[in-house]
C-alpha cells in the first residue's frame, strides 16, 4: 500500500547540514498497523511527515498503491484529503468547532451530502464511545475524550492510510489502552493501514510490525507482538547511503 | 455554510479582541457617515443657497457673463415681461425675476461711498424668502405712491459708514447706457445683513424699475427663473435653452463659485479622513488578525494535514474579517442613523463660519449611496487585512505549524 524508497532528508542551517533521514526505504501493507520507534532525533517524525505527505522536500521515491506520489502541493493536499487521516498528540482539534463538526471536516472537504454526513459522524462518535458528548467543544472534554474525537475525525472518511504521531503520549495509561483498541478495532474494520510514531510499549506490541529507527537509519525490525518478538537487524553502525534497507 | 459558521464560532472565541477590533469599524463607520453625512448636509444647503441667490437658471445674452460692458446694461435682454410671463404658467417654475446689476456711488450728502446695487422686482423677497436678515426696517414695498421717493435697502456695513438708518434719504450716482452720470435719491425702506460683512459693506436692493429709470433703459441684466424642485434644473434648462436658443441659459453651479470652492475643499478633507479612517482600520484588522492566525497556526496546519488547500484556510480567516466589517458596519450604520435622530431632536448649532455672522444648525443627511459606499469600503479593508494576514499564516509549511507551541 505505501512505500518509501531511499528517503533522504536533511535539514540545513548555515552552512551546517543535518540528515534527519539517510536513505531510508520499506514498504507497509493495506490493513497493517506499523510502530515507527526510535529515540528523539531518530528521524521517526520526518519519515512519518514523508509518509502522510506533509512534507515534499525530501530526497528519494514514495508510492501509494505502487503508484508514485508527484505533483506538487495541491496533489499532496487533494491526496491527504482523499485518502490520509492524522492523529495527533496534542489531539489538535479545532477549538471552535464541536465535537460533531470536528469529526464532520474531513467528509465537508470531500463533499459528502449533508445527510450521509450526520449519519457517518453520528455513528463512529458512537463507535469511539462519544454519544451524547456531540455538541461538546474540546474545552468540554477530557483528553482521553478528544483524543477519541481526534480517533473518529481521522477515520471518518475511511481513509488508505492514517499516520498518528504519538497518539497516546498525553494520556494515561487506561484511556492509552482504549485508544489503542479503538484504533485497531476501528482500522481493522474498515482496512486503513496505519503508521503510528510511538514510544509506548502498549502501542507496539499492538502492531504488526515495529521499525525502529535510529540516527536516521531503519536499525532493526520486530515483527508480531512483544511476547514473542522476530528481531530482524537491518543497520548498524553504518554511514549514509552505505545502507539503504529494502524491506519489500 | 460551514465555513461561515466557522467564522462566527471564531470571532466567539476571543471575545474582547473581536470586540475591540469590531468597535474600531463602528466607529469608523460612525466617523465616515457622521462626516459625510454632514458634508452632505452642507452642499444641500450650500446648494440650495446658490441656486435661491442666483435662481436655477440664469438667462442672459450670449457671453455676458464672460464680456465686460462698456456701459450699463450693454449687454442687457430686452422684452424680459414676455420671458417672464412664459414661464410664470409653467407649474415647476416658483418665480421669474428680472434684474439689474449696477454700480455707483452712493452719497448721505457728506460723505460718498461705491455700492453694488440689484435692481428687484418686490417679488424677489417673496420667492426668496428669507435670504438677507433685516436689522432695521422691512423688504421693499410692493408699489409706491409716484410722488414718493424710490426707496432702497442698505448693507449693514454701508449704512454704518453714511451713518443712515430707516426713513433717511440716500442718493445713488450712476451712468446711463448713454454715459451721462444720473443722479436719484432714495429713501432708506431697511438696513440688512447677508451674514458676510465684505458684502454687507457695498450691496444695496432697490426696485427694478428704479434702477431702469437711473440707468436709463429699459433692459435688465438677467431673468432668473426659480423653481419649486432644485432636482429638476437639469431638465428645465434644456427646455429653456431650446426654446430661446438666441440666449444663453445658465444653470445655478456655474455661478456658485463659493459652493464649488466650498466643496472641493470639503471633497478633499472627506477623502483624506476616508484614507486616514481605511487605514486605520486596516492596521487594526491586520494586527488582530496576525495575532489571531499566530494563535492559531497549529490550527492552521491541522487543517492543511487534513485536505485543506491553502486558499480555503485564506478564505475561512477573510470571511472572519469580512464577517467584523459586517458586524462593525451595521452596528455603525445603527449608531449613525440614532444620531441623525439625536441632531434632529435636539437643535445644536454650530458657530458662524469664517466671513459669516450666522451659525447653522448641525444635521446629517443619510445617504443610501454614502452608507453602501462607506460599508463596502470598510468590509473590502476588512476582508483585505484578514487576508494578508491569512496568507503568511497558510503558507507556512505544515510541518512547521503543527510543531507550531
Amino acid at each position: 500500500m505505501l512505500r518509501f524508497e531511499n528517503i533522504v532528508k536533511a535539514f540545513t542551517q548555515g552552512e551546517t547540514k543535518t540528515y534527519a533521514l539517510k536513505g531510508v526505504s520499506g514498504s507497509i501493507q493495506r490493513g497493517e498497523t506499523v510502530a515507527l520507534c526510535g529515540p528523539s532525533g531518530s528521524g521517526k517524525s520526518t519519515l512519518l511527515n514523508i509518509c502522510g505527505l506533509l512534507d515534499n522536500d525530501y530526497e528519494g521515491e514514495l508510492f501509494f498503491d505502487d503508484e508514485k506520489v508527484t505533483g506538487g502541493i495541491n496533489a499532496a493536499t487533494k491526496m491527504r484529503r482523499e485518502r490520509i487521516g492524522f492523529i495527533f498528540q496534542r489531539y489538535n482539534l479545532i477549538e471552535a468547532m464541536t465535537a460533531f463538526d470536528n469529526v464532520e471536516y474531513p467528509l465537508l472537504l470531500t463533499n459528502e451530502n449533508k445527510s450521509d454526513r450526520k449519519e457517518k459522524v453520528l455513528s463512529i462518535l458512537k463507535q469511539v464511545g462519544l454519544a451524547g458528548h456531540e455538541y461538546k467543544r474540546p474545552d468540554q472534554l477530557s483528553g482521553g475524550q478528544q483524543q477519541r474525537v481526534a480517533v473518529a475525525r481521522a477515520l471518518v472518511k475511511k481513509p488508505d492510510l492514517v499516520i498518528a504521531d504519538e497518539p497516546t503520549a498525553n494520556l494515561d495509561t487506561e484511556t492509552a489502552t482504549v485508544i489503542i483498541d479503538l484504533m485497531r478495532e476501528l482500522g481493522a474494520s474498515i482496512q486503513t493501514t496505519f503508521l503510528v510514531a510511538t514510544h509506548d510499549s502498549r502501542m507496539t506490541e499492538r502492531c504488526h510490525r515495529t521499525l525502529n529507527l535510529q540516527d536516521g537509519m531503519l536499525f532493526d525490525e520486530v515483527v508480531g507482538s512483544v511476547e514473542e518478538p522476530q528481531t530482524k537487524t537491518l543497520a548498524k553502525g553504518a554511514k549514509h547511503a552505505e545502507h539503504q534497507v529494502s524491506m519489500v | 455554510m460551514q465555513s461561515i459558521k466557522l467564522a462566527w464560532y471564531n470571532i466567539l472565541r476571543n471575545r474582547r479582541r473581536s470586540l475591540f477590533t469590531i468597535l474600531i469599524t463602528v466607529v469608523a463607520t460612525l466617523v465616515l457617515l457622521a462626516s459625510g453625512g454632514f458634508g452632505l448636509y452642507m452642499y444641500q444647503g450650500l446648494e440650495e443657497e446658490s441656486a435661491r441667490d442666483t435662481g436655477n437658471l440664469i438667462i442672459t445674452r450670449t457671453g455676458y457673463f464672460e464680456t465686460e460692458e462698456d456701459y450699463p446694461l450693454q449687454h442687457g435682454l430686452s422684452g424680459f415681461k414676455e420671458i417672464q410671463q412664459h414661464y410664470l404658467k409653467d407649474e415647476q417654475v416658483k418665480a421669474v425675476l428680472p434684474n439689474v446689476d449696477f454700480q455707483g456711488l452712493i452719497s448721505n450728502g457728506e460723505k460718498t461711498a461705491i455700492f453694488m446695487g440689484k435692481g428687484v422686482e418686490h417679488g424677489e423677497f417673496l420667492a426668496k424668502g428669507p435670504f438677507i436678515n433685516f436689522i432695521e426696517g422691512h423688504a421693499l414695498s410692493a408699489e409706491v405712491e409716484a410722488s414718493a421717493d424710490p426707496e432702497i435697502l442698505l448693507g449693514k456695513g454701508l449704512a454704518k459708514n453714511l451713518k443712515v438708518s430707516v426713513g433717511d434719504i440716500v442718493t445713488l450716482l450712476s451712468t446711463t447706457t448713454d454715459n451721462v452720470m444720473n443722479a436719484m435719491d432714495f429713501k432708506v425702506k431697511g438696513v440688512f445683513s447677508t451674514g458676510i460683512p465684505e458684502l454687507e459693506k457695498r450691496m444695496i436692493y432697490t426696485d427694478l424699475n428704479s434702477a431702469q429709470i437711473l440707468l436709463d433703459s429699459d433692459r435688465v441684466s438677467s431673468i432668473a427663473i426659480h423653481l419649486f424642485d432644485i432636482d429638476n434644473t437639469s431638465a428645465k434648462l434644456d427646455e429653456v435653452q431650446s426654446q430661446y436658443s438666441e440666449l444663453e441659459v445658465t444653470p445655478w453651479w456655474e455661478r456658485a463659485f463659493y459652493y464649488r470652492d466650498v466643496k472641493n475643499l470639503f471633497d478633499l478633507i472627506f477623502a483624506l479622513l476616508g484614507i486616514v479612517i481605511s487605514l486605520i482600520v486596516f492596521l487594526a484588522i491586520s494586527n488582530t488578525m496576525g495575532m489571531t492566525i499566530m494563535e492559531r497556526t497549529r490550527e492552521i496546519g491541522t487543517l492543511a494535514a487534513m485536505g485543506t488547500y491553502r486558499y480555503e484556510i485564506t478564505r475561512n480567516f477573510t470571511l472572519e474579517g469580512l464577517m467584523i466589517g459586517l458586524i462593525g458596519t451595521v452596528t455603525g450604520i445603527a449608531l449613525t442613523l440614532a444620531l441623525i435622530g439625536f441632531l434632529n431632536v435636539a437643535n445644536i448649532e454650530m458657530p458662524p463660519p469664517p466671513g459669516s455672522t450666522q451659525g447653522f444648525p448641525i444635521a446629517i443627511n443619510f445617504s443610501l449611496g454614502l452608507t453602501l459606499f462607506s460599508s463596502i469600503l470598510l468590509m473590502t479593508i476588512c476582508a483585505m487585512a484578514a487576508w494578508f494576514a491569512a496568507r503568511s499564516g497558510a503558507r507556512k509549511p505544515i510541518v512547521e505549524a503543527l510543531s507550531y507551541v
